[in-house]
């Protein structure tokens, strides 16, 4: 098989010349004699030939924001390589900041302003000028606005470029109901459980490189890539860190660790539970840090005193021996251990108690301010620009969790689910206007019908994005943006990645490596977009920022020492200056918070069972694959074609009992009778357990201007049609749903 | 060049990063080769005599003591002189349109002499080659250890990128450099008792991981020489001799000849 594309090429160009020595002399390409020959090398140049070196870049393949450079020639980007003077990525970026190009240059791309002039959901687009979409937007928003007020309208905004029309729409127009995928439907209770239990949001801030213990529940680093990050892990791990991770699967991190806990989903909290019941009981916690900075530590003893290595091992279904060796690790280790608070973590509507209950295990083991412990590094400072507030207390006042009295741990914004249920009953109030601004609502929420009910019920959906999403067809108009290499817009801060390193903190702003014009497209950045609308809309006054570049120039100026977007690029994209220790601070620890206990919540971390799945039935469990973030790289060439679909993993023992093999292909149905849009193939393992299923989010799109990505693998969020909310924070949980197989059009039952 | 599948996490950058580098096209060039220079093979999660092992085959061409695509190439051979870039010695030897450079070691491909014929890459145990079509003309494409890069000072494309520094670049005969290093640790060559050509990427890892790598990785047989290819490509031959005897050419003709005097000024 292999000869015969070879072959045909062969034969052609034999022939060709044999062509060309019989047409001597009568000179019959008449077409081609005209125009210059110009043969296409047949070795590329590399990147470093012939090309000058942009400076400024900011990664937004991810939410990491990896400092780049980018080779150009002839106008062209050629490469994106980690900036040399980064002291965070280095030099080093993954394989989708090595694929922006593929995204820059992609032809699917939205080119100009697009009108639907068919149905929201089967779209018929009729291209449009930017006067008419901005003057449609506006008064289409306006009459929104002025009908139901501002409450009336609902964003999802996602990445840099949102944040520009979320604060419009927010603190100008006046509306809460904010949804913004990053706290809702991912690490939102992380930020308010820690915030509950430590005072602060937590990031990702555990001093890995120097930890003597690395302990990950369900974080699957590898499979989840940020560079800098990945770097503190892996130092960790060549330090001779132990390494215990806690997953249903044998992830990427499950891979390399000491011990592999094979827990059964959902029930988290409870080997936590144990884990620091035992701690206790066996007196292997940190009693000097408990006694200085824990709060209710004698009710948190109490109420966790039932939560023997024997409860929580038939809850878990692992060995009570294997929970006293996790936590007997972790005690030999304290306090040099990184308890990592996760980023994904909107599971199984239980989650604030996990998290809440992570926190305070770091505190037991006094593991805060230490090295290898819970430790946050220390920034620069930079100024503010953006928009003033003029109608942030009205917004706060329509607020659907707090007129409801619900979710008082709310991350900031309003719970997605509120602000579906209100559009779709139009209770407490109509929701009329709905803009997405980056995020793909149909990929990224549960309840895909419910979704586009509340969708078909708006009286104007407005979508702006560089691609073509799923919720891109179910816009009314729908806007190009610039891409993050086209673009100002986003400040990046931080520190070196290794505090064993000198202390030193960087500031950097993203600059445009490539232009953002040309003849091909009529793309704009968020900030010229946002004030046109708002002009039109009437809030013109408001407008304190021109451009992007002058908004960057403004944030800049108020770093210390000043900067700007000039002083930048004369230090070749990234300011350096010394850092500060960032060890020595201990912070308060509420194991029992008093606050949390009056708002009617258990006030010490407690483990809430989650459903279990029917008979025949697996649970779906996601999670990433290195080379995509979410929905959004799917349509780059270069990335699906390392991984162009997501295998269904599937125990080795079931698979045998229902005749699969590694590679058959199979659609799934969940308890809801929800099937898969599309089919995807079976990966046959032993490394999960039988109660689950997994697969690698953000597959299976269903716009088919994805020309690459339409179709390929399964859509995983499809499936996930029963919600779970968090009742703490009203963030979403998406792994208490069930799935079957389904083949050649028959159903198979996953045993149990 | 050393692959530490201890601390490579799979990420996959290696590969993305090479084809932006060497604008790799994606696709297949034929019904069952990938195009790609260097690639990332997912492997397990997998039961071993030694425990469960989830790992990664990162690859790319090996640059073989004994390359088993060099002798396969039928373009006609022309003189070449290699230089050391370290003692500056020179040797000159006939070499066809592939070849292993007798001073750093390096296998390579002349584009311009290249015939496109794929007999290199079906000969090749480890998929490691490709024919790139996208150009004028199909040609054999392949990593090159960015020999290119490593000339300006830089490291190769998939070093560089490596959050990891899973992979170790360097040379193999000065046994001070951290590659020799890892050989006396016992990093691996991907051969058989059937293919024993001498790669010189090597894999570092414990136990389960290499077990696992190496049952599923090693190639166990060398290809078949493709008869009819070579035959293919022996009858082109006298097509295009006939074409540079010729004064006055077409243009696809003079694009052969071109190729075919700078070879001979070589």
């Amino acid at each position: 098989m292999a000869l015969n594309l070879t072959r045909r090429k062969f034969l052609q160009t034999a022939s060709l010349a044999a062509a060309s020595a019989a047409m001597s002399g009568c000179f019959a390409k008449k077409a081609d004699a005209s125009a210059p020959f110009v043969r296409k090398p047949f070795t590329a140049p590399g990147s470093f030939a012939g090309t000058t070196t942009a400076v400024g870049g900011v990664c937004e393949m991810c939410f990491w924001r990896c400092q780049l450079v980018g080779k150009v020639r002839d106008g062209q980007l050629v490469k994106l390589e980690g900036n040399p003077k980064s002291i965070d990525n280095g030099q080093s970026i993954c394989a989708r900041g090595n694929a922006g190009v593929k995204l820059l240059y992609d032809p699917d791309r939205l080119k100009f302003p697009m009108k639907n002039v068919g149905k929201r959901g089967a779209p018929e687009w009729k291209r449009i000028s930017w006067e008419e979409a901005l003057d449609e937007c506006a008064s289409k928003l306006k009459a929104v606005v002025d009908k139901y007020g501002p409450q009336g309208i609902a964003i999802f905004p996602h990445g840099s470029s949102a944040k520009y029309p979320m604060t419009f729409f927010e603190h100008v127009v006046g509306t809460p109901n904010n949804s913004e995928a990053s706290f809702f439907q991912c690490r939102g209770i992380r930020d308010t459980a820690y915030v509950a239990t430590l005072d602060v949001a937590p990031g990702e801030n555990v001093d890995m490189p120097n930890a003597k213990a690395i302990f990950l529940v369900g974080c699957h680093f590898g499979e989840n890539v940020h560079v800098s990050h990945l770097k503190r892990y892996l130092k960790g791990l060549e330090n001779g860190a132990k390494l215990i991770v806690v997953d249903p699967r044998f992830s990427a991190s499950a891979a390399k660790a000491d011990i592999w806990v094979k827990i059964k989903p959902g029930t988290d909290t409870a080997f936590l539970l144990a884990i620091m019941n035992y701690l206790v009981k066996e007196g292997k916690y940190d009693k000097k840090y408990v006694e200085e900075h824990g709060q209710g530590f004698d009710q948190f003893t109490k109420a966790i005193a039932h939560a023997t290595p024997e409860w929580a091992a038939k809850i878990c279904d692992i060995p009570a021996k294997q929970i006293k060796e996790v936590a007997d690790m972790l005690a030999a280790n304290a306090p040099s251990v990184s308890i990592h608070p996760g980023r994904h973590v909107s599971w199984h509507g239980n989650d604030f108690q996990r998290e809440r209950s992570l926190a305070c295990l770091t505190g037991l083991l006094g593991a805060i301010g230490v090295k290898g412990g819970f430790v946050a590094g220390k920034g620069p400072k930079s100024g503010k620009a953006g928009w003033p507030k003029p109608m942030a207390e009205h917004a706060e006042k329509y607020a659907l969790h707090k007129l409801a009295k619900v979710h008082p741990y709310s991350p900031p914004g309003t719970p997605t689910d509120l602000i579906r249920n209100a559009a779709v009953t139009g209770k407490p109030y109509p929701i009329k206007g709905f803009v997405a601004w980056g995020q793909n609502p149909i990929q990224t929420i549960p309840d895909q019908a419910l979704t586009i009910k509340m969708l078909q019920q708006m009286d104007f959906v407005l979508v702006c994005d560089v691609m073509p999403t799923d919720i891109t067809m179910y816009a009314d108009i729908l806007l190009p943006e610039s891409s993050y290499l086209e673009r100002y817009d986003h400040i990046q801060k931080g520190t070196q990645w290794n505090f064993a390193d000198p202390h030193q903190q960087f500031i950097t702003a993203r600059m445009p490596l490539v232009s953002p014009t040309a003849a091909d497209h009529e793309r704009k950045d968020s900030v010229w977009i946002v004030n046109e609308l708002a002009k039109r809309m009437g809030y013109g006054e408001h407008i304190k920022v021109q451009s992007g570049e002058d908004m960057t120039d403004k944030i800049l100026a108020g770093a210390e020492p000043p900067l700007s977007i000039e002083q930048l690029r004369k230090e070749d994209g990234i300011h350096v200056q010394p850092g500060v220790d960032p060890y020595g601070k201990a912070l308060d620890v509420y194991f029992f918070s008093e606050d949390i206990a009056a708002a009617g919540f258990p006030g010490a971390p407690t483990y809430i069972p989650v459903p279990e799945p029917p008979k025949g039935f697996a649970r779906l469990v996601y999670g990433r694959a290195p080379v995509h973030t979410f929905n959004r790289t799917m349509n780059n060439a270069w990335l699906h074609n390392e991984m162009p679909t997501n295998p269904v993993w599937l125990n080795d023992e079931s698979a045998k009992k229902m005749g699969l093999k590694d590679g058959d292909s199979v659609m799934l149905v969940n308890q809801d009778g929800v099937k898969s849009r599309t089919s995807t193939v079976v990966k046959v393992t032993p490394g999960i357990r039988k109660d689950t299923v997994y697969m690698a989010h953000g597959y299976g799109t269903m716009n088919p201007l994805m020309t690459v990505g339409a179709g390929a693998g399964v859509d995983d969020q499809s499936l996930i049609s029963k919600s779970a909310v968090d009742p703490e924070t009203g963030a979403h949980g998406m792994r208490n749903n069930f799935v079957k197989f389904i083949k050649d059009g028959k159903e198979l039952s996953i045993p149990a | 060049m050393i692959i530490d599948l201890d601390k490579c996490v799979g990420c996959h950058a290696c590969a993305i990063a090479c084809r932006a580098e060497w604008e790799v096209p994606v696709g297949k060039d034929s019904a069952d080769r990938e195009r790609k220079r260097n690639f990332v093979k997912r492997l397990g999660p997998s039961n071993t005599p030694h425990g469960l092992s989830s790992t990664y085959y990162p690859a790319l061409c090996n640059h073989c003591d004994k390359p088993a695509c060099v002798d396969v190439c039928p373009a006609d051979k022309v003189e070449v002189t290699f230089k050391d870039a370290k003692t500056g010695a020179t040797k000159t030897m006939a070499v066809a349109a592939t070849w292993k450079d007798p001073f750093n070691g390096t296998v390579q491909i002349d584009k311009e002499r290249c015939l496109g014929c794929g007999a290199c890459a079906d000969a090749c145990p480890y998929d490691a080659r490709y024919v790139n079509e996208d150009g004028d003309e199909p040609k054999a494409d392949k990593c090159t250890f960015c020999v290119e890069r490593v000339a300006e000072g830089l490291e190769p494309a998939c070093v560089q990128t490596c959050l990891a520094r899973a992979r170790i670049f360097g040379d193999l005969s000065d046994p001070n450099s951290e590659v020799a290093k890892y050989v006396k640790k016992g990093a691996a060559r991907l051969e058989s008792a059937k293919v024993k050509i001498g790669p010189n990427v090597r894999y570092y890892g414990n136990k389960k991981d290499m077990h696992l790598l190496t049952s599923t990785c090693t190639p166990q047989a060398m290809p078949q020489a493709n008869l009819r290819r070579t035959i293919m490509a022996r009858m082109m031959k006298p097509a295009m001799e006939q074409v540079k005897g010729l004064g006055l050419l077409g243009l696809a003709g003079a694009v052969v000849v071109k190729g075919l005097s700078e070879d001979e000024k070589e």
